[in-house]
């Protein structure tokens, strides 16, 4: 009997598009501090799977349990959907999200986009969450662009401010959907500082990613995936020192 | 033929409203139209095409002059440009005294007039903007195998102007069916003319009117289907492939 | 100077209901777009079929055939339903459709069709991904329409608005037909009075232009402040 609930676990998750089964019983469990890094090739299902934790994408079976309150589902004509979605609003709001296309909300300034999802979502006063807002901003770095919108600002800041956007909310788990992927060589280092920064206070992460000096420097815990499957999962030393499967082992391997 | 005639006869003796008479009206009225539409839209489609022409010229006294003109045709009521040439013509001084006014009376002239200004006004900037949104690849490819800036309108740019025009055009073609009701403002015998007719003789809007909208509808498919054909048959060179 | 034979009056209050009538067709118009637009993007198969018909109809029947429908034919229809009324349930009421009436109730439903195609493609041209972080940060859809779906809509929409703006305005000249007394019918009346149409029917000519200019201006600016934040950077 666990004394606080696990932030995020989730159980046989099974997805297909439509005739294809994208995900065929995937498990995951997030404990307090745990930095789990999936990676795998594309088409192996990571993003996918993330999205249905925080349900972006309906998983067509399997758990989902966020600081231990089940998600409730019911089946209808379009397939599985949560029964209440007041549950799912409420169980978003305690896991944030970091897209690979950042997703600023590109009609507000960067405060703007930090203080809204506080202020319209957790109810805070104006003024708790803009004060907030310039800690973050000052802790990733962009307190000078604060009144700046998304399309002034570079593909590196933006992500920064996603992540400063993302903390805004204290969530307790926070989900990175490939946050580098779609960034400049020369900018991919900015974020990934402040992401390891993230690791090392201790905050619960999931992440997608294919930069394994992440995996290895900073993850509790590597997931290979494989077409819809766990192929091999443990610790960084483990799978990635020394990894058991063949196809991880390819995976791994330097292309030239 | 004769035998369908009093067949038709027949099955219309019982309506007071749809009778043999009343749907030549309706008769007479579709022919009206299509004259009406068919030609403006002819006359106005071969006036476009130097005008769009010279609408990117770089000669201010050609430039000017055509986009005043199309700006006043576009930007004001057709119905206005009908009231201004129809009764223009008929109080202009000593013009009922000359050889023209054996056409000008007959108002389905002014008509005409007025509706090929207009739709030669907005035919001509459709033109514009197709030949203007020509990608630069293709002109510079022409001038680098040694075309003449005319050789290169002629060649390469006004065809590819002309296709993509076709969507943009085909919707000035269903606008010019519909503005064409507004001739029976001046009481010309069109389709909606012989509309207002029937209405007024017997007081039943709801058989003249849905009656003409419906053939209206019928009309409006024909040509949108009849565009839809001829963009996949020209433009299937800008179709995404499918491998 | 021009002589306008005492219609000078006339002509500004002619004006005077043409915009009256242009802006309240103007609402109209949106109101009915956005519920179109929303019909149509629904997954409810009534509303989409329901919506479909509207706009195919409005843009196959010319403006002029549908007013006079409205005009000739609505009071009748309206009489029709108040009779009924009347002998179901001895309700007395008399609804009169006025030509200003009619006349906004007509351009309001053309211009609703095309406004609700316009809308539906400014809905369909927000990025997901914007709606998609909305969603991730636990917005309930109604706080995601307002605050991201709506704001975002408007700046994609703004060009096919102004657009149908201005064929709106020049639609309100066919209430003229009906018996309204805009501008063009004071025009036209001046015009077989006085035997001068070119003058009356040139100043006509210039107000329309210069109500479009206006708006053209107002547009700009509007167009300016909904694209705050866009375009500069890249």
């Amino acid at each position: 009997m666990a004394a606080t609930p696990t932030p995020l676990e989730v159980r046989n998750i099974k997805k297909r598009f439509g005739d294809t089964e994208v995900l065929k019983g995937l498990s995951l469990q997030a404990q307090k501090g745990d930095v789990i890094t999936m990676i795998g090739a594309s088409g192996s299902g990571k993003s996918t799977f993330l999205r249905c934790m925080n349900l972006l994408e309906q998983p067509d079976d399997g758990d989902l349990i966020v600081h231990g309150d089940p998600i409730r589902f019911k089946t209808t004509k379009h397939g599985r959907e949560p029964e209440d979605w007041k549950q799912v609003v409420q169980m978003r709001a305690k896991l944030s999200m970091v897209f690979q296309s950042f997703n600023l909300w590109a009609h507000m300034t960067l405060l703007e986009n930090i203080i809204e999802a506080p202020i319209h979502v957790l109810k805070k006063p104006k003024k708790e969450a803009l004060e907030h807002a310039h800690a973050l901003l000052d802790r990733v770095g962009l307190s000078a662009r604060a009144n700046a919108y998304p399309a002034q600002m570079s593909g590196g800041q933006q992500q920064r401010g996603a992540i400063a956007r993302a903390l805004a909310m204290d969530p307790e788990v926070m989900l990175f959907d490939e946050p580098t992927s779609a960034l400049d060589p020369e900018l991919v280092g900015d974020v990934l500082k402040v992401m390891h920064g993230l690791a090392e206070e201790g905050r619960t992460m999931v992440v997608v990613t294919h930069e394994m000096s992440f995996a290895r420097d900073v993850s509790s815990q590597v997931i290979y995936l494989h077409q819809g499957l766990v192929e091999e999962a443990g610790p960084p030393d483990q799978v990635l020192g020394n990894p058991q499967s063949p196809r991880l082992q390819q995976f791994l391997a330097p292309k030239y | 033929m004769t035998a369908f005639m009093t067949w038709l006869e027949n099955q219309l003796a019982e309506n007071s409203i749809f009778t043999l008479q009343t749907l030549s009206y309706y008769g007479d009225g579709l022919t009206t139209t299509v004259q009406l539409v068919f030609l403006s839209l002819v006359i106005g489609l071969i006036a476009a095409v130097p005008l769009a022409i010279g609408r990117g010229s770089k000669h201010a006294w050609i430039k000017w002059p055509i986009f005043a003109y199309t700006y006043v045709f576009r930007g004001t009521p057709l119905l206005i440009q009908l009231y201004l040439i129809y009764y223009g013509v008929v109080f202009v001084d000593g013009i009922q005294e000359t050889w023209l006014w054996v056409i000008l009376e007959e108002p389905f002239v002014p008509a005409l007039i007025a509706f090929t200004l207009n739709t030669a006004a907005y035919t001509t900037e459709i033109f514009r903007g197709a030949i203007k949104s020509t990608s630069k690849g293709e002109i510079e490819a022409a001038r680098a195998y040694g075309m003449s800036p005319q050789q290169t309108m002629r060649r390469i740019i006004i065809p590819s102007a002309f296709r993509r025009a076709l969507p943009a055009y085909g919707n000035e073609v269903i606008f010019m069916l519909h503005a064409s009701a507004i001739a029976s403002v001046v009481t010309i015998m069109d389709l909606t003319g012989a509309a207002r007719f029937v209405y007024a003789r017997f007081y039943a809007p709801f058989d003249a009117f849905l009656f003409v909208a419906a053939i209206y509808l019928c009309l409006t498919f024909t040509i949108l289907y009849f565009f839809r054909y001829l963009e996949k048959k020209l433009l299937a060179h800008l179709q995404p492939q499918n491998s | 100077m021009i002589d306008l034979q005492g219609y000078g009056p006339r002509l500004i209050e002619g004006a005077g209901v043409t915009i009256q009538l242009a802006v309240l067709s103007l609402i109209l118009a949106i109101i009915l777009g956005l519920l179109t637009a929303s019909a149509k993007m629904s997954r409810n198969w009534l509303a989409h079929r329901l919506a479909t018909l509207y706009t195919t109809l409005i843009r196959g029947v010319p403006d002029l055939v549908l007013m006079m429908l409205f005009f000739f034919g609505g009071q009748i229809g309206v009489n029709m339903i108040t009779d009924w009324l009347y002998y179901s349930f001895d309700i007395d009421i008399f609804i009169n459709i006025n030509a200003f009436v009619a006349g906004v109730v007509t351009i309001g439903l053309i211009f609703g069709a095309y406004m609700g195609e316009t809308f539906r493609g400014a809905f369909m041209a927000v990025d997901n991904g914007q709606i998609e972080a909305g969603k991730a940060y636990g917005m309930s859809d109604g706080l995601v329409f307002r605050r991201v779906r709506f704001p975002q809509m408007m700046r994609h929409a703004l060009p096919g608005l102004s657009n149908n703006w201005m064929v709106l305005l020049k639609t309100t000249a066919l209430v003229s037909v009906i018996g309204l007394s805009d501008m063009v019918r004071v025009a036209s009346e001046a015009s077989k009075a006085t035997r001068e149409p070119f003058t009356f029917m040139i100043i006509v000519a210039l107000i329309y232009l210069l109500i479009a200019s206006v708006s053209e201006w107002i547009f700009a600016r509007l167009q300016k402040r909904y694209n705050i934040g866009y375009g500069e950077a890249d």
